[in-house]
């Protein structure tokens, strides 16, 4: 250890550095050794990150220069230790943990010194490119509540680039154009067929415990709410499976904070301007409006609440198709009662009072029996 | 749910206190004994995005440090989030300050701030800021290790009741540059902890004797407050040392600890004193006080009546069913409302009194929570309580991880249903639905039923706003027996309570200077049709003033600071400034009236503004998209 440290203060060789790192880590997978080893990386662990922190981050103390850290950054990666960092993270003692989740933002926001700020960090793009593994491993620390919360941190920060965001969408495993041979692979226009990594979300958010599942979720929030060409292709290409999953998973989790979250979601994706298609196509089914109907009767006030803004859209939708018509007018009598009393004691949420005010309004003013919508919507996003 | 299960590894005893944040309990872990304190937040009552909560947790679950309290696990049952934290039996140092002579000896004070500085040292050295460093937030243990408590998510749950709260409720501890806004780090906590050194000298932090917006201007712009009095050289040193105005001048946590004050400081042990001293006065005072058991809300039972469910069938007829439609709630509840809504109007004055009623975040409504009984009482149908036990207002000080005593009470108003009717005979109702109108039983009579809601909406809550503003012991003592006054009129009399009020208004209205200091604001609203008049176009008209053009707003509605705004403002009703909209503009009058005093706070002004923008922003958004809307 004292040899490790000695290493540090000498400043030499930092390739040699990450390579013992990757031994450190390594040791963490022999089986049957037991006890010593769990000791060894508990021990070393920390560590290995800490001697990885001082050279990584160039502070006043450590006094390494960016060239060093260039070095060490490459040398990371060529030694696929961050993969291995990834891999492990669960394991590692915790501090060791928030030391991981320091050097993996630490890693994808390095640029060297003579790159432009316009290009993407070394790192980042060659995860994104070479090894998107990486990302797929960190998702997968959702399978542990020791690794959700810094897994799930370095995920946000990494998402803001729009090429990881696609990798973690468009995993599909060995299929032709998954995400799994770089991001250029990609074949965008192919539905995926649900078992990529995107789609352990549903069960991450819908079966963890609090804690992870609450940040399993802020993290599936911004995987689809922050790219604004890349989610609405995708979400129109993955209508069906999407939809069903969210719908059958989320909205009607067992969870209580899933079930409103996931319905707050939904309205947020819906009523986004560059979701447009993607709404009109949702609010023509019937299928989603009696699931809609049937959150506004929820027993909860909160869940309610957050049903009724999936439901103005519907109702306020000018082109509404006839199955939508249909069931709005099935129900009209018992809609109008019902909205008129519908969360009475919000009486200071004016906006509130004025959306129910316009529901109502429209629900009196359809006429008896569907039309079929004036312009046709098109079929589908 | 996985989350299910964990709850059973707790087994749940008294109640400690109550936050703003929600209930307090005590508890065991069954698998190691371990004493706990489990916070129960009630998900349901806030608007508030379940994402900031959960962020503070991640934050919270990253610490670990003998200097701060332990968080251990938190989960959900139900709409309720328990959050686990390590317990601490010797209660905070505000309550540990209120035992005469209600000051720490300085030596004492030292032993103190040198625990709280290696705890801030640990956490400024993650990166975090502890943002509310108080003697309330300051927490003992038994044994007297001081820890920091309430960190971060206090600070956030509390932000849940109310903006205010937090910025304008306790701002006597709040750094200058905090308050100017202009940016701030680390250094902000070691302010706080000189006027906490100060509050423990003293019994109370400087400008304690101003109201709490008026310290809020103060301390930016006078000297640094100063250590008066017979104070060694170096505690005098040290306080003005924390007490530094330019945040670059003050040393931190670490350079602090090396302070001649500190570096004397004896062994946490002799903080026991103080506990022991606590636990005098409380056995003095004789409050064998009986807290309230937790007891497990049963699974609410399905209220739904299945004629009551929506027809997606096309074989069922509608038209016979119309017969049957129920509405949601009992008429009577709505005939109440509808009575309230008048009397917000003509006994409008009432309302400026009551600061807590306008916020605007409350939400108005409230289930029965979770029943509570009371230790040995025995039998529950035994007679009511004197009502004296009840201590709304004051700080329960027998216990730790209360959080903040000053929040202690804080959320109580909207819910004093609970200890208010805790023995009363049908409150063994194990199975009452949460969804119950609180005291529905009791209140009979329309008037009682008003005496209620006017205690439960305006009284209480106003009561525990005032006293949770209020930092001097004195003040606050006397607030809290006007409150467990108006408590007891409620329990027993609340058709009392509404004629009490009725009297105080005539009366008002005879004396011209009363009622020119209480009624005026509501002179305009004696005609609902002017005062919907002016109340529709300021609103209405605003957003169309504050927007220039589409682009900006678009700019706007991107803005991620905005999201839940805009997503609120995300408007269907775009054209329903032309359909009847009487009843919202009733509403609209009535909560204006509530509100003459809001507009000038600062943090407040803002926000309506970007609302507006929003709104206005969505208003363009739906007619691009919906021209024909």
């Amino acid at each position: 250890m004292s040899f490790l440290f000695g290493r540090a203060r000498t400043r030499t060789n930092t390739l040699d550095l990450s390579k013992q790192a990757r031994e450190h880590v390594l040791k963490l997978e022999v089986p049957g050794k037991g006890h010593q080893v769990g000791q060894l990386i508990v021990f070393r662990g920390p560590i290995c990150n800490g001697v990885l922190l001082t050279l990584l981050v160039a502070s006043p103390e450590s006094d390494s220069t960016p060239d060093q850290v260039y070095q060490l950054v490459q040398g990371l990666i060529e030694e696929d230790l961050l993969l291995l960092l990834a891999q492990h993270l669960w394991r590692l003692p915790f501090e060791s943990r928030k030391d991981t989740q320091v050097i993996f933002s630490y890693v994808f926001r390095f640029r060297p010194p003579t790159a432009s700020p316009k290009t993407d960090p070394v790192a980042l793009s060659y995860v994104v490119n070479n090894k998107p593994q990486v990302l797929l491993e960190l998702c997968r620390g959702y399978e542990h509540k020791e690794s959700a919360t810094p897994a799930g941190s370095v995920l946000r920060e990494v998402l803001k680039s729009e090429a990881a965001a696609a990798i973690i969408l468009y995993d599909d495993g060995e299929e032709p154009g998954s995400s799994l041979k770089g991001v250029t692979a990609i074949e965008r226009e192919r539905p995926q067929s649900g078992s990529g990594v995107f789609w352990r979300f549903f069960d991450w958010i819908d079966k963890s415990s609090f804690e992870v599942a609450a940040d399993a979720f802020t993290t599936f929030r911004e995987l689809l709410t922050k790219h604004k060409d890349l989610v609405p292709r995708y979400l129109a290409v993955n209508f069906e499976l999407f939809f069903d999953r969210y719908n059958h998973v989320l909205v009607q989790s067992n969870s209580y904070v899933t079930k409103r979250q996931s319905i707050k979601l939904l309205g947020e994706i819906l009523l986004d301007r560059s979701n447009y298609n993607v709404m009109t196509a949702y609010v023509d089914r019937g299928e989603h409006l009696k699931i809609c109907m049937n959150l506004l009767r929820d027993d909860r006030k909160m869940v309610q609440y957050e049903g009724f803004h999936v439901f103005k859209v519907f109702v306020a939708n000018p082109h509404k198709s006839v199955a939508v018509q249909k069931i709005l007018l099935m129900n009209r009598d018992k809609l109008l009662n019902f909205l008129s009393h519908f969360l009475e004691d919000r009486t200071d949420d004016e906006q509130f009072i004025d959306e129910r005010e316009f529901l109502i309004k429209q629900i009196r003013n359809m006429p008896p029996n569907p039309v079929p919508p004036a312009r046709q919507m098109p079929q589908g996003p | 749910m996985a989350d299910g299960a964990i709850a059973s590894h707790y087994q749940v005893l008294e109640e400690l206190g109550r936050g703003s944040f929600g209930v307090v309990y005590k508890g065991i872990e069954k698998a190691t004994g371990e004493v706990v304190a489990i916070k129960h937040i009630d998900l349901e009552s806030t608007d508030d995005d379940i994402q900031d909560i959960q962020a503070e947790i991640s934050v919270l679950s990253t610490c670990a440090s003998s200097h701060v309290t332990q968080y251990k696990a938190s989960f959900l049952r139900g709409s309720k989030l328990w959050i686990v934290m390590e317990y601490l039996g010797g209660g905070s140092c505000l309550d540990l300050l209120k035992p005469e002579p209600s000051v720490f000896s300085e030596s004492q004070i030292a032993i103190i701030c040198r625990e709280l500085l290696t705890g801030l040292e640990y956490l400024h050295a993650e990166g975090k800021i502890h943002r509310d460093i108080k003697a309330a937030n300051v927490l003992l243990s038994e044994t007297g290790k001081v820890k920091l408590a309430d960190f971060g998510v206090a600070a956030q749950l509390t932000n849940i009741k109310s903006q205010r709260n937090t910025f304008v409720g306790t701002p006597f501890w709040m750094a200058p540059e905090v308050i100017q806004q202009n940016g701030y780090d680390y250094k902000a906590d070691l302010w706080s902890l000189g006027i906490t050194a100060m509050e423990m000298a003293l019994g109370e932090p400087p400008h304690a004797n101003l109201h709490p917006m008026k310290a809020l201007f103060q301390i930016p712009k006078s000297a640094p407050p100063r250590l008066e009095g017979s104070f060694s050289k170096d505690f005098k040193d040290f306080i003005s040392q924390c007490l530094m105005k330019e945040p670059e001048r003050r040393p931190s946590a670490k350079e602090l600890l090396k302070h001649r004050f500190i570096r004397y400081a004896g062994k946490v042990e002799a903080l026991q004193e103080l506990i022991e001293r606590r636990r005098n006065y409380d056995f003095t005072k004789s409050k064998k006080r009986s807290r309230p058991v937790y007891q497990e809300t049963l699974q609410t039972m399905s209220t739904k009546d299945e004629k009551d469910e929506w027809v997606f069938d096309t074989v069922r007829s509608v038209m016979s069913r119309k017969a049957t439609v129920k509405t949601r709630g009992p008429s009577s509840v709505f005939a109440t409302e509808d009575a309230l809504r008048r009397l917000d109007l003509k006994d409008g004055p009432l309302q400026p009194s009551s600061p807590a009623s306008g916020t605007a975040r409350r939400v108005t409504s409230r289930r029965q929570p979770s029943l509570a009984q009371m230790i040995g009482t025995g039998s529950v149908r035994g007679p009511p309580p004197a009502p004296a036990l009840r201590k709304p207002l004051q700080t329960d000080l027998s216990f730790g991880n209360s959080g903040s005593s000053q929040r202690l009470f804080r959320r109580v108003p909207s819910d004093s249903s609970t200890s208010g009717n805790i023995s009363w005979p049908d409150s063994n109702d194990v199975f009452t639905n949460e969804n119950k109108t609180p005291h529905a039983v009791e209140a009979n009579s329309k008037e009682a039923m008003l005496g209620r809601r006017l205690y439960s909406k305006a009284v209480d809550p106003a009561l525990s706003e005032l006293h949770a503003q209020t930092s001097a012991l004195a003040k606050r003592e006397a607030l809290a027996k006007l409150s467990d006054a108006f408590a007891a009129l409620d329990a027993v009399d609340p058709e009392g309570a509404y004629h009490m009020m009725q009297n105080l208004m005539a009366n008002m209205t005879q004396d011209h200077r009363l009622s020119n200091a209480f009624l005026q604001s509501t002179t305009p609203l004696k005609s609902p049709d002017s005062g919907t008049q002016s109340g529709t176009v300021i609103i209405k008209s605003t957003p169309k003033q504050e927007v220039p053009s589409p682009a900006k707003l678009v700019l706007a509605s991107n803005n991620p600071h905005l999201e839940s705004h805009r997503r609120r403002r995300g408007s269907t009703a775009v054209e329903g400034n032309g359909s009847p909209r009487k009843p919202a503009d009733r509403e609209k009058a009535a909560l204006l009236a509530k509100y003459p005093g809001r507009e000038p706070q600062p943090g407040m002004e803002h926000s309506k503004k970007i609302t507006d923008l929003v709104y206005g922003a969505w208003v363009n958004g739906l007619r691009m998209r919906w021209p024909e809307l």
